[in-house]
């Protein structure tokens, strides 16, 4: 097969813009992907001008800055960046981050008055070390998407200099209910902390303003505190997530100033009525693993997953089931004091019935299931993937006046 | 402790749960049309009552006025649910064993909350049967078998209302399978059953 024509196509298309390329090159690497890697031609020819696009700095075409010539240099504003874009920006280095693999040499946040966004240099460009808090002019670097967050990318092409701002920026929060994915200013409350999922996991909770909710993560990382939970935070630069199609704060790169005082939290807050329709299995008394800040639910044979077997086990109370309330079925997890409350049963007269029946723990599970099962109960709690975490709960009463309104319904229409 | 798949929420969060309908017993009894939404075996099957509204599980609370144990091989328990309209016909058989002791405890009468999934059976002599087919049972107060009257009559007056306005899907196919069935009966049930709850 004959390649010097589509060497010859592609070595025209490198000197309109004033770069001169080997043909014979073009032409040994059209034939490497053809006959070796059995690429189709057009492909091949596709993936040779990319690659020579690469090495030359210039937006491939259809990666959206291939449409406007020129734009390359063009000074924008860091919020105007958008995927495929070639900008140059000017801006601070707010944040820097420890550079998730050794092909990366630095990676942070770099913000000015109209946004911020994420950055990332590459090991190969050989970028100067920026240093946080001064401020930069970046020309010709390219902007991405990593999992669906803009990134600014930082190639052999692009150009750093140190400029001598000196400007201080006061990003402004947004509502959580407004908040999209990217880097992001939050005033909100700490209202949750979670158990940690994982061991580099310092903390993660939930942070909640009047509009809504939004879970916090922050890493293990030198100098990273943990939040204080119902104190209220200022939160710059928070690296904002999208997992599972839920949001999520990734507060390591982020500036967090702590408030006084108190703000209202409405988010997430709902009331289910209904009946329980069913108890599952893991409900009544449960034992959790010992180790700090693992807490999870033991097997019976006192196996934590991550922690193996704990002979030294915490007891602790919850309900799992269902809440039904005739048209729709809610998954509600009861905690430990509600379930008291609701049963009658303690903790420690749990602990009795389990050590002293020759049923153990499934006594507890069964006595809980008859005293609330079929029952009318109102739950007030969070709803979080799917399931109501109930922190209130009342049997509801009969209510004299509802049964009149509902007998003249009854008699009067028809 | 339930070892049973069937008792298990089924990858918790991905899958809807089929809501428990609260029906009067009167009502149940006049279903005469079941189906099956999808061709997968694991498909639910619900029973379309006549006031419009499909049903694949109910929730009631009434009293147990009977039970018995029945079969050699296969025990099953049969029981008697009575409600101020009439009379459900519950069962609990191998294949619910939970339900099925938790019937076999209990000594009739008393008032009981069943979640079952409702069952249409025809005779051979061609005559209709609903029975219940038990999830679980269990021994509740007078207070609770109150608050399902109120609970049920307003569910049975909020579909008698939907079924007037005659627009839902269910509702129209109720109206091809029950041609001879008028919904009002269901609102004067409704208000029967209220009437028998003493102020």
């Amino acid at each position: 097969m004959d390649y010097s024509e589509a060497a010859e196509r592609i070595s025209r298309k490198f000197s309109f813009s004033g770069q001169a390329v080997d043909v014979k090159k073009i032409e040994g690497k059209l034939r490497r992907l053809v006959d070796e890697f059995g690429v189709q031609p057009q492909e091949a020819e596709r993936s040779v001008t990319n690659e020579l696009n690469k090495e030359f700095n210039i937006p491939a075409a259809g990666s959206g800055g291939g449409g406007r010539a020129g734009s390359t240099n063009e000074q924008k504003k860091i919020a105007e960046g958008l995927p495929g874009d070639w900008v140059t920006i000017e801006g601070k280095v707010v944040a820097l981050s420890a550079p998730a693999s050794p092909s990366i040499a630095q990676s942070g946040i770099i913000a000015d008055e109209s946004g911020a966004i994420r950055f990332v240099a590459w090991a190969k460009s050989n970028a100067p070390a920026m240093a946080e808090g001064s401020w930069y002019r970046i020309e010709s670097a390219v902007v991405d998407e990593f999992k669906g967050v803009p990134n600014l990318k930082i190639h052999s092409g692009t150009t750093i200099k140190e400029i001598g701002e000196d400007r201080s920026l006061i990003p402004t929060p947004m509502p959580i209910k407004d908040l999209h994915t990217g880097i992001g200013a939050v005033r909100g409350k700490v209202i949750q902390e979670w158990d940690a999922s994982h061991e580099r996991m310092l903390q993660s909770g939930l942070l909640g303003d009047e509009t809504g909710t939004i879970k916090f993560v922050i890493w293990k990382e030198p100098g990273r505190e943990k939040l204080v939970v119902g104190s209220v935070y200022t939160i710059f630069y928070a690296q904002i997530d999208e997992f599972n199609g839920r949001l999520s704060l990734n507060l390591n790169t982020a500036t967090i100033m702590q408030e006084e005082g108190d703000i209202p939290v409405s988010g997430g807050e709902s009331e289910v009525r209904g009946s329980i329709v069913h108890i599952a299995p893991g409900s009544g008394i449960i034992k959790r693993c010992p180790v700090e800040g693992c807490n999870r639910a033991l097997s019976r044979q006192n196996y934590c997953p991550i922690h193996e077997i704990q002979p030294k086990f915490v007891y602790d109370l919850r309900i799992k089931g269902w809440l039904d309330d005739g048209e729709k079925t809610h998954n509600i997890l009861i905690q430990r004091d509600v379930v008291e409350s609701l049963t009658g049963i303690t903790l420690d007269e749990a602990k009795q019935i389990a050590e002293n029946n020759p049923l153990g723990m499934d006594e507890v599970f069964l006595q809980m299931r008859d005293k609330v099962l079929g029952r009318y109960i109102i739950c007030h709690g969070r709803e979080i993937d799917g399931r109501l975490l109930v922190n209130e709960c009342e049997r509801v009463k009969f209510d004299a006046s509802e049964h009149a309104a509902l007998l003249n319904r009854a008699g009067g229409a028809s | 402790m339930s070892t049973n798949p069937r008792d298990m929420p089924r990858r918790e969060g991905a899958f809807e749960r089929e809501p428990a309908r609260r029906v009067f017993a009167s009502e149940l009894r006049e279903c005469r049309y079941q189906f099956k939404e999808g061709e997968d075996e694991k498909s639910p099957t619900f029973v379309l009552l006549p006031t419009g509204e499909r049903s694949n599980r109910i929730f009631i609370v009434g009293t147990l006025t009977e039970k018995s144990r029945q079969g050699e091989q296969n025990i099953f328990y049969r029981g008697r649910v009575v409600d101020p309209t009439g009379t459900f016909f519950v069962m609990a058989g191998s294949y619910q064993p939970e339900a099925m002791q938790q019937l076999a405890r209990i000594e009739p009468p008393q008032f009981v909350a069943v979640i079952g999934k409702p069952n249409l059976y025809q005779k051979p002599d061609g005559a209709f049967m609903n029975s219940v087919r038990i999830e679980s049972i269990t021994v509740v107060d007078k207070d609770t078998r109150d608050l399902w009257v109120l609970d049920a009559a307003k569910q049975t007056l909020d579909r008698v209302d939907s079924f007037n306005a005659g627009t839902a899907p269910d509702v129209i196919k109720a109206k091809e399978q029950y041609p001879t069935i008028d919904p009002a009966v269901f609102r004067r049930a409704a208000y029967d059953a209220l009437a028998q709850i003493k102020m």
